[in-house]
């Protein structure tokens, strides 16, 4: 079966299948030649697809959900590298071309930050030679390796945490930290919590609350020209391609959040800008790269945060299960385990 | 009678080929005109404003002469598609089909087509570069399309008379 568009009966509406997705969002900013490879793809493979690498001269990968798969010329998957369609100079200036619309200037500073949100909240991340001024990423120049990743939605992933979220009696949304290793799904369960707090979670009487997001890598909403492409709520309003320490001062004055959401919380400033928020009286939800309490506690920025006693809950995730699996729910303070 | 009517029907005629050849020299350096006018607009939204080409070409097409319009509005068209073309390959699409309809010549039509090539691959700096250098080649082809108009639209226009009045004495 080929996984191609028009096929899907399910298309443009709520819950649709990644295929449609993929065949909406992603071919179109895809060479003709590599797009017929992709859609000659038997129909599982094609679902499972995360991410889509070009390197200039070497084979295709696509990033399946457990392993990659090399496409052979024909648009059948293959282990083997020789047999895999080897990506031209011509489809990555291509690719480079159809992502920006064919308007690379207009794109100057998402280059310079390494990537560029397409439609769909998709990412292309970019590599090549880059040229420095002052001590600064000005441009890539030589763009040679790209990184299609596909932003999943996973509506409900937060459904089993949000219980622990939110104090049954008062109502509050409680601190929260989620930690991870890379590629876990936190980002998609961070905003999958914000949309329920954002929208309200009737299950657990809980209304809704106003959600401020910096979204510095533009990951959480996913935004395309400013406009959330992600569902993240209804009370929430989204700081794109923002530093986080600034973003949050300026949602802080300007917006009034009662909760205010960012990603990889990590460098001093963002500590500082914690701080600012919980002064303020703001309820903070963030993640980080980590297996566990003990190795995020070493870390200088957390050990000072650990210190004021800020965060009140930690959730884990690994992949004990598969991505996103929820490992653990903890007492951020006594690191006693909640779920059991 | 007859012949009299006949004979100042054919000066008419070959009077008004004349003219139509004449026109094709006067149209020439206009259009010329018109399409540095659009590059020069086209710059402004891609310096100015960073407005990606599918909306700067837009934009432009509402904006210039009526006459070249259509060249910037196909090569929208053809990018909105998003049919996996470069923005040089649908300015040269738009480019083949425009030119047919339009006074400009072999050199001109070379100027247009170099003009797609790096069209939206590259920085503002090195777009405005670009535009500029095409611009001046426009220019420069405008000039000697006035001096040519100039030297060939009155003859152009007075061999359409004569062939029609030597054409006449023969056959009367």
């Amino acid at each position: 079966m080929a996984g191609g568009a028009g096929n899907n009966e399910k298309c443009g509406k709520k819950g649709e299948s990644l295929v449609c997705m993929v065949s909406r969002d992603i071919l179109p900013i895809l060479p003709n030649r590599i797009r017929e490879l992709l859609t000659e793809l038997p129909g599982e493979i094609f679902n499972q697809i995360e991410e889509i690498r070009l390197r200039q001269g070497q084979p295709l990968l696509l990033g399946l959900t457990k392993n990659d798969t090399m496409v052979t010329a024909l648009g059948q998957p293959t282990s083997v590298p020789e047999f895999g369609y080897t990506v031209t100079e011509q489809d990555v200036m291509r690719t480079v071309q159809l992502v920006s619309s064919s308007s690379v200037y207009a794109f100057e500073e998402e280059i310079k930050n390494g990537f560029i949100t397409i439609r769909g909240g998709h990412r292309v991340g970019i590599s090549g030679k880059t040229i420095v001024e002052k001590g600064r990423v000005k441009t890539i120049k030589y763009i040679t390796g790209l990184n299609v990743r596909v932003a999943r939605e996973v509506i409900g992933s937060a459904d089993r945490v949000m219980p622990f979220m939110i104090d049954p009696v008062f109502k509050e949304v409680q601190h929260t930290l989620v930690i991870s290793p890379p590629r876990c799904g936190k980002t998609t369960l961070l905003r999958d919590i914000i949309r329920q707090l954002s929208t309200g979670i009737p299950k657990l009487d809980f209304k809704g609350c106003s959600v401020g997001v910096v979204d510095e890598r533009s990951e959480i909403a996913g935004c395309f020209k400013g406009l959330p492409q992600k569902d993240v709520g209804i009370r929430t309003d989204v700081l794109d391609g923002c530093p986080k320490a600034e973003g949050m001062m300026m949602l802080i004055r300007a917006m009034g959040p009662q909760v205010v959401a960012t990603d990889e919380i990590g460098r001093v400033e963002d500590a500082a800008a914690l701080e600012e928020a919980l002064n303020a009286g703001i309820k903070v939800l963030t993640t980080a790269h980590g297996a566990d309490r003990d190795e995020i506690s070493q870390r200088p920025v957390f050990k000072y945060i650990i210190e004021q006693g800020v965060f009140e809950r930690l959730v884990i995730l690994g992949r004990s299960r598969g991505v996103g699996t929820i490992e653990d729910i903890l007492d951020f303070q006594s690191g006693k385990s909640l779920m059991r | 009678m007859l012949k009299l009517i006949g004979a100042g029907m054919t000066l008419a005629a070959c009077g008004s080929i004349g003219v139509t050849w004449a026109r094709v020299y006067e149209k020439r350096p206009q259009q010329l005109v018109a399409i540095e006018g659009a590059l020069q607009l086209l710059e402004t939204e891609i310096l100015y404003g960073a407005t990606p080409l599918p909306e700067a070409m837009a934009q432009v097409a509402a904006k210039c002469d009526p006459e070249m319009a259509g060249l910037f509005r196909n090569t929208a068209l053809e990018l909105r598609k998003m049919a996996g073309i470069t923005a040089g390959e649908a300015w040269e699409a738009a480019v083949r089909d425009f030119f047919p309809g339009t006074a400009l010549n072999k050199q001109d039509l070379q100027i247009l087509k170099r003009f797609g090539a790096p069209l939206g691959a590259s920085d503002k700096e090195d777009q405005a570069k670009h535009i500029e250098l095409t611009k001046s080649q426009l220019k420069l082809a405008a000039q000697q399309a006035e001096s040519q108009c100039r030297k060939h639209a009155l003859v152009y226009k007075y061999l359409g008379f004569l062939g029609g009045l030597l054409l006449v004495l023969i056959l009367y």
